[in-house]
């Protein structure tokens, strides 16, 4: 919000150009990939990093607030369900069926986090984590409509072309939408508010936080945004399987986050980009990509635990510190 | 009269904590509440706040019954507190603190926020202005943008008052505020609250140090949940009964 | 009655109690860590693979009679908790994130390694027991009867563990105030060590016991703790009681159920029926008052 942010130093204002400065430099080098990456399974694993980014960047703005939601990955299939059925079953437009599976998703996940957002830490991720198994399995015993285990097929696709250039640019620009919509979010009194309250119930409540109020507030933005995911990736994808969404997506996409850095904005993307895409990317045999990102995940969990973001910072400090020694001599 | 509790009882499973306590609080005095240890006066306060639910009993505060109201909504009606252990926001800065605390006047809604339109960027500045404001008062400017959970104790105390104060409360409860002080810091912290009341805010003190009852204009005495007696600062000091309560029998009122 | 209704009863009954003792064994371990170290030990189903794994190994590959089997498993699975106390919950104590992140870590690893390595996607190991008991006109395979009262003997151990003995007391000291106890004295790194050796030591019995029972797969971690979840989500975390109940409310509603519904239907019955409790009830049954 404008005076937390009038409120930093000139320092942190400065630090703050240089991310504009880098995220620029990226977003440019992203507009050029198609033309550097012809492959098409590239392009796709493109295309899966960035349905990541959206799920694992609206997932910590849940955690920003406290609570750890391990239902998400069933949030991106209930949107990636809703938005498949809307357009295959129903004949609605896939566009319109993505943003209304968007809504699905925000509307569930208002529905089942206002019972529990009082609960603790701990608590909550349990009974979230019990709710996303229950969630898919609610999707795969609607057989008839979901096609159960086995999954749907025949989706609708967002457009009528085989190539996913198209796809790759749109849902560049959709990710990058998604994430100036929760930084945004994030900056403002909202998120604020959030971290308040995850850092003292007592206080933020003695000044007239709701906790309730908040809490379901950024369940409902951060269940939006991956609803949304889960609608593109299944209008692209054409089929779906209820396996892509259990658990152990969540429990990745938390890697992710935790990886990347937990207590910082671009945390999710760094670390879904180098947890997932990189892995696919270098393993010649597809069965060895999870080795590889188990690797990367214990040597960053033991060395660096603010995350792959803290490095760039440390360098410096490291790089300070030895210029003020070398000086001193 | 701003603050009426009758018959406030709270229990928790076999043990009475707080029991039948009748008290009236009038409009702008400063009002001591004193007491042993585990008589009672935490949990007073967390009554009235709306941390824990009351057993039994009523609150009024302005004329509304505000018994059982949940935290947020009885610090929108105007009543600010500070903490005995005084948690804080311990990774936001000071002056981040108090901003944090400026919820309910002004209060821009969600739609403002989002966009950061002009009436949520006039909200901000003035937020801004005014936190600086409480900062100067209780003395704590020239740390205000250092890290809350570096801060020394006694800054950490001025920096749970301060943000009470944000809140533009009525009446402001303050739980235990000098305790761990320096006599610098009890002395300055003394002069804020003499400030805010005389800004017409109500105060009750929670304290063990007698020395803060003299800014007080009645003090009560608990122990073991229940009001002893009540009386003015000087009578208070006398009485016989709060001796033995705080010093157990066989001493004399000479300190 | 008829004959085939009294058989059907008798088999679901005791399905259900050989499936609610494994669970709660499962549920046990889990609470364990969790009221001791305050750590939500999301690889507790890998260690119950792994277990499984182990004996299986022993018992066919290397050619040792099962029994002995299960003590391996045991014993090497108990070694491991010593090092995952050492080596993954310390470093990380407090840091719910941290935690699921070296637990997935863990999974991944191990699940894969498994995974790749074994020749078939699903195994049995031999059984235990061999033979039926028949009273009656009802006829029991022993080797039910048997992991029951092993389960429940079990059950018992640990209990009165908790509750009659030196280290369980110092345990339950640790479990309600962390602080309070190192300042008695207690090691509290020997306590955790010890509940993290009970909780695998349990979990690889059960592993190796549901090894014969059901079958072998690499993922029947993740099978398995989705009912483990269950039960602790219902019971309310942390309670042992809770544990207890919901263990037998689970086990049941496992064996009962799918004698009228499919298998996914099952499942999300059990589910819904859960959610409804929690909407009443969100820190569970028996779990302790949880606001914020």
């Amino acid at each position: 919000m404008g005076s937390m942010i009038a409120a930093r130093d000139s320092s942190s204002r400065r630090k703050n150009y240089t991310q504009i400065i880098l995220y620029g430099i990226l977003i440019c080098f992203l507009l050029f990939i198609p033309l550097f990456f012809q492959s098409p399974y590239v392009l796709h694993l493109f295309i899966l990093t960035l349905v990541y980014i959206i799920a694992a960047a609206s997932m910590r703005f849940i955690m920003t607030s406290g609570q750890i939601p391990l239902a998400h990955a069933a949030f991106l299939g209930l949107g990636a369900y809703v938005s498949a059925v809307l357009s295959k079953h129903v004949g609605l437009s896939p566009w319109l069926s993505l943003f209304i599976a968007a809504f699905v998703a925000m509307g569930v996940g208002i529905f089942i986090s206002f019972p529990f957002a009082r609960l603790k830490a701990f608590y909550y991720a349990m009974v979230s984590l019990f709710f996303g198994v229950g969630l898919l399995q609610a999707i795969e015993s609607l057989g008839k409509l979901t096609g159960g285990l086995a999954g749907i097929t025949a989706i609708p696709t967002l457009f009528n072309t085989a190539s996913k250039v198209p796809y790759y640019y749109c849902f560049l620009a959709l990710t990058l939408v998604s994430l100036v919509i929760l930084y945004r979010f994030e900056v403002s009194r909202i998120g604020w508010n959030l971290k308040a309250i995850d850092q003292s119930y007592l206080v933020s409540s003695s000044v007239g936080i709701s906790e309730v109020k908040y809490r379901v507030l950024a369940v409902a933005i951060g269940c939006f945004f991956v609803g949304l995911a889960g609608g593109m990736y299944a209008n692209y994808n054409v089929t779906l399987s209820p396996s892509s969404f259990d658990s152990s997506v969540t429990l990745w996409m938390i890697i992710y986050v935790t990886i990347g850095g937990m207590n910082n904005f671009s945390g999710p993307i760094i670390g879904t980009a180098v947890l997932f895409l990189i892995p696919q990317y270098f393993s010649g045999l597809k069965q060895y990509a999870p080795f590889i990102s188990a690797a990367i995940l214990f040597l960053v969990i033991f060395m660096f635990r603010n995350g792959l973001v803290s490095i760039p910072g440390l360098l410096m400090a490291f790089y300070k510190r030895k210029k003020s020694t070398s000086k001193s001599r | 009269m701003i603050l009426e509790i009758n018959g406030l009882t709270k229990n928790f499973g076999g043990l009475t904590a707080v029991s039948g306590i009748d008290i009236k609080v009038n409009d702008g005095e400063v009002l001591g509440l004193i007491g042993p240890n585990g008589a009672g006066k935490s949990t007073f306060f967390n009554l009235i706040t709306g941390v824990i639910p009351p057993t039994k009993g009523k609150i009024i505060f302005k004329g509304k019954d505000i018994t059982g109201k949940r935290p947020h909504e009885i610090a929108e009606l105007g009543i600010g507190r500070t903490f005995q252990l005084n948690p804080l926001f311990p990774n936001f800065t000071v002056l981040q603190n108090v901003i944090s605390s400026f919820q309910i006047r002004p209060c821009s809604n969600w739609l403002d926020t989002f966009f950061n339109t002009p009436v949520y960027r006039k909200n901000e500045a003035y937020i801004l202005e005014q936190s600086l404001e409480i900062l100067n008062l209780v003395g704590l400017y020239k740390v205000k943008d250092e890290l809350a959970k570096n801060q020394p104790h006694g800054y950490q105390k001025m920096l749970g008052v301060a943000r009470a104060l944000a809140i533009k409360p009525s009446l402001l409860l303050l739980d235990e505020p000098i305790a761990g002080m320096n006599p610098d810091e009890i002395d300055n912290t003394i002069e804020a609250i003499k400030r805010t009341s005389q800004r017409g805010v109500t105060i009750i003190l929670v304290e063990h140090n007698m020395k803060i009852l003299e800014i007080c204009n009645r003090v009560v005495v608990i122990n073991f949940g229940q009001k002893i007696v009540e009386g003015s600062p000087q009578e208070i000091k006398e009485n016989p009964e709060v001796i033995r309560a705080y010093l157990g029998s066989g001493h004399d009122t000479k300190h | 009655m008829a004959e085939s209704t009294i058989l059907l009863i008798v088999a679901t009954i005791v399905n259900a109690l050989v499936l609610s003792s494994m669970y709660i064994l499962l549920a046990l371990g889990f609470t364990f860590l969790f009221n001791i170290m305050g750590i939500l030990n999301f690889a507790h189903g890998v260690i119950y693979m792994i277990g499984a794994y182990i004996c299986f190994y022993m018992a066919t590959v290397v050619g040792i009679n099962q029994w002995l089997a299960l003590l391996i498993s045991v014993a090497v699975v108990g070694l491991f908790g010593i090092f995952m106390e050492r080596f993954i919950f310390r470093p990380f104590f407090g840091n719910i994130n941290s935690i699921i992140v070296v637990c997935i870590g863990l999974i991944t690893v191990l699940v894969n390694a498994v995974a790749i390595s074994q020749p078939y996607n699903v195994q049995v190991t031999p059984a235990f027991v061999q033979g039926i008991l028949k009273v009656g006109i009802v006829s029991l395979s022993w080797q039910r009867i048997v992991f029951f009262l092993i389960g429940v003997s079990l059950l018992i151990l640990v209990l009165l563990f908790i509750n009659k003995t030196k280290q369980g007391l110092q345990m339950r000291a640790v479990a309600q105030d962390l602080e309070g106890a190192i300042l008695q004295g207690i090691n509290v790194h020997f306590v955790s060590a010890l509940a993290c050796v009970i909780a695998c030591a349990l979990a690889a019995t059960a592993g190796s016991l549901m090894g014969s029972y059901l079958s072998l797969t690499p993922y029947m971690g993740n099978d398995i703790m989705i009912k483990v979840l269950e039960i602790l989500v219902l019971g309310g975390i942390g309670s042992i009681n809770g544990v207890l109940f919901a263990g037998l409310i689970v086990g049941t509603l496992d064996a009962v159920l799918p004698i009228w519904l499919s298998g996914t239907a099952t499942q999300a019955i059990m589910m819904l029926i859960i959610i409804v409790i929690l909407l009443f009830k969100p820190q569970g049954l028996f779990g302790k008052e949880v606001r914020a």
